[in-house]
């Protein structure tokens, strides 16, 4: 119990110490402190101890960064800029290529169900001969899939390698295109040099 | 201060070349703390790089009414204690790795006054290596940057008791260690 008293005590003392260190002690507090240092040769000690480290690092000056450091920061705030542009680039790319991609699936689809139903083929094609709503649209489908069926025949007759060459050349340019935006690596600058 | 404000603005409307004034202006401070805490230049400099990176990442935040140096010096302090603590440890002193090139003395020393600096230097970097992050950035902010303790507390995020409690273990840790050394 003593020896806590006492331990208790010594940490006051000692906070009393790391105080007047930064010159907040009162009056009463800086007499209490000096009072109890003529008594007590541990405090002392460390009281002593407390004031060389103070010193120590009182007397340490500011360290500055190596030259160059202000270009260096600069440098790497444009690259992340263009890091950030070029990610929100290539979002929006993406983003449009899945809509484009999308819509164009949904086209095909359209146009394949619609020529099975022509052929009498697929789930519409039993429809039409009913006379609901559906059945009036499955026949739609069916004369749809019947004149895209005709369209599409004498195009590819017509233009066939045309077109596949078109398609080719798409496909292969917006491969590039996610490629060139996802892929590249930054070229390689001299980062942090010392001068 | 009008100056600082204009570069501010400036760098809030996207004026990379404002922030870079901001960066030249405040330099030194950020990397001191950097330093300090860190205890390996290459590593205080790229602490010192993330600090006005984030800086220039979150400048909206900024709130005018506070010094815009002890913004940075916030961001810096919680940039490197987290770097302590995730690495699990003190950092081991380099003490054979290079010094940084600029130190902010008034004098050019004697060859005798540069080796008694370079031994201070080293006592400094052990008395800081061991002390826990957050005694370590409360010292440097009173020592180098001459901080109130309610400066310190509102850097740190936290209460003038603390802070002062923190000061006094801190002083008391490096005291024995100065002495065992």
């Amino acid at each position: 119990m003593e020896e806590m008293i006492e331990r208790k005590h010594d940490e006051e003392m000692t906070m009393l110490m790391s105080l007047a260190l930064d010159e907040m002690l009162g009056d009463e507090e800086r007499q209490r402190l000096e009072q109890h240092l003529h008594a007590c040769p541990a405090c002392r000690a460390e009281w002593q101890a407390m004031q060389a480290v103070s010193a120590l690092l009182a007397d340490s000056p500011m360290a500055g960064p190596p030259l160059g450091f202000a270009v260096r920061v600069e440098r790497k705030l444009v690259e992340k800029d263009r890091k950030r542009r070029q990610t929100f680039g290539g979002l929006a790319v993406l983003t449009s290529s899945l809509s484009l991609a999308g819509l164009t699936v949904a086209v095909l689809c359209l146009v394949v169900v619609a020529i099975l139903t022509w052929q009498g083929i697929g789930p519409l094609s039993s429809l039409q001969e009913e006379t609901s709503a559906v059945s009036q649209v499955a026949t739609g489908m069916g004369l749809m899939g019947k004149g895209a069926s005709l369209f599409l025949g004498d195009m590819l007759l017509r233009y066939g390698s045309l077109l596949i060459f078109a398609l080719g050349f798409g496909i292969v340019l917006l491969g590039g295109l996610w490629a060139w935006l996802f892929l590249r690596r930054p070229r390689n600058h001299q980062h942090n040099g010392y001068v | 201060m009008d100056q600082e404000r204009a570069w501010i603005e400036q760098a809030l409307q996207g004026d990379r070349k404002a922030f870079g004034q901001l960066v030249r202006a405040y330099e030194r401070p950020v990397y001191n703390l950097t330093y300090r805490m860190l205890g390996d230049s290459a590593e205080a400099e790229d602490a010192a790089q993330e600090t006005f990176l984030r800086a220039y990442a979150k400048l909206a935040t900024y709130q005018p009414g506070r010094k815009f140096v002890n913004w940075l010096l916030s961001i810096a302090s919680h940039h490197c204690i987290d770097r302590l603590r995730r690495k699990g440890r003190a950092p081991q002193l380099s003490l054979d790795g290079p010094l940084p090139p600029q130190w902010l003395t008034s004098d050019t020393p004697r060859p005798d006054q540069l080796v008694t600096r370079k031994q201070e230097r080293e006592r400094v970097r052990q008395v800081l290596d061991v002390l826990p992050a957050d005694y370590r950035a409360a010292v440097v902010l009173r020592y180098w940057h001459g901080m109130s303790y309610r400066e310190i507390a509102a850097t740190m995020d936290t209460t003038e008791s603390a802070i002062k409690s923190r000061l006094h273990r801190a002083r008391r840790m490096m005291a024995q260690e100065l002495e065992a050394a």
